[in-house]
């Protein structure tokens, strides 16, 4: 049977807080429209997905345009990660047929959250049919004992 | 045609064609294969558009004009309806009913919806199926003999369930073609397998050379509309397309 970890009051407030920051983040995200690409970075964000299953977490991403070696995850703390893929040609708004913005994209460029706890030293990726997959295994913290 | 939703005819519009559907859903199949239609069949125009007051207040601006969001294109042997926006759930059955009622009395012999159906670790499949599923007994077995793959139980959510339910109710034949896809992302392969069945199914030839050649370029293109997409295929629970049913009889 599990043996449940004691928690402190700490542990407790900094996870209502985090709780917190993390329902904000998806009030944000979720409410304040903004376009897909910006100018002063010269990036297009990628549209992204994320599935939990028991034992990982699954974060894929859609890079059209990129290649394996041109692609780079890197963790920004422990459940965040940055997504960035240069593309092999630059876009611009014309190509498009749009005339009213100006501005050239060479890379697609996202940060996304992992909603449950992960290992992300344990992070494996691999990029197939210009779909980049992250797995990152869950880390079970505290298990409820079945009485 | 219901008073809310108009659909205006700016050229004459054949009788007796085959009517399709691309409509925004899981892996923008539909959308991604009519706008191939519209540029690979012959005299393709806009022959109608619709005009509602049920639809957001948006208009699409191409070459400086505005253009409804929904339009019908068409030729001799085809008419081809497409939206350029995701349709929200709560006006999309008087947007189907107000198309397919227009179809009926344009006498179209058949309609038929083009979509995806989500298929999980979509990327390590190489060749995607494609289903069918009809408004009557008739239809499926016609498409069944051709070869195609029925879709046999479970459920159906967004437009094309709503055409294959009202074509089943006024006795118009009706299909829905869908070919395995992504859920969340453009998924032109796709597009490009639910037009090789569309070419068994009716004979209307279609050369998917170009829209495979383009695929990176749409998946770019099309992430805005996915995202939007995705919003009301949430709204609309898609996901219980994933569900198992439970039949009583």
């Amino acid at each position: 049977m599990a043996i449940r970890r004691k928690r402190s009051i700490f542990d407790i407030i900094d996870e209502y807080f985090e709780g917190l920051e993390e329902w904000a983040e998806r009030f944000r995200e979720t409410l304040i429209e903004r376009p897909s690409w910006n100018q002063k970075t010269c990036t297009i964000e990628p549209l992204r997905d994320i599935m939990v299953t028991p034992t990982e977490v699954i974060v894929t991403v859609d890079l059209p345009y990129t290649e394996e070696n041109m692609i780079q995850v890197k963790p920004l703390d422990k459940d965040t990660l940055e997504i960035t893929g240069r593309m092999k040609r630059k876009i611009r708004f014309d190509d498009f047929g749009i005339t009213q913005y100006k501005g050239e994209f060479q890379t697609l460029h996202c940060h996304t959250r992992v909603p449950v706890p992960v290992y992300m030293e344990k992070m494996e990726v691999r990029f197939k049919k210009g779909i980049l997959e992250i797995h990152l295994p869950r880390k079970h913290e505290y298990e409820i004992p079945i009485e | 045609m219901s008073e809310e939703v108009k659909i205006t005819e700016k050229k004459e519009v054949p009788s007796g064609a085959i009517m399709l559907f691309g409509f925004p859903d899981v892996g923008l199949v539909g959308v991604i294969a009519a706008s191939h239609l519209i540029s690979e069949l012959e005299n393709m125009e806009e022959v109608a558009y619709m005009d509602s007051k049920l639809l957001p207040p948006l208009i699409v601006l191409h070459e400086g004009l505005p253009h409804s969001p929904i339009r019908i294109f068409g030729n001799h042997d085809v008419l081809l309806a497409v939206s350029e926006t995701a349709i929200s759930a709560d006006i999309i059955y008087s947007i189907m009913y107000a198309l397919i009622d227009w179809g009926k009395s344009k006498t179209v012999k058949m309609m038929i919806s083009l979509s995806g159906i989500p298929i999980q670790d979509r990327q390590d499949i190489q060749e995607l199926k494609v289903f069918a599923a009809a408004s009557s007994p008739e239809t499926l077995k016609t498409v069944q003999e051709k070869g195609v793959e029925i879709l046999r139980e479970g459920y159906m959510v967004g437009p094309q369930a709503i055409m294959l339910q009202r074509c089943a109710n006024i006795g118009l034949p009706a299909l829905t073609l869908l070919a395995q896809c992504f859920f969340n992302y453009p998924d032109p392969e796709a597009a490009a397998e639910v037009l090789k069945e569309l070419t068994k199914i009716t004979g209307i030839k279609v050369d998917v050379s170009q829209l495979l050649e383009k695929g990176e370029e749409i998946r770019l293109r099309a992430r805005d509309v996915m995202k939007r997409t995705q919003q009301e295929l949430s709204k609309m629970k898609k996901t219980r397309e994933y569900d198992i049913p439970l039949y009583v009889s």
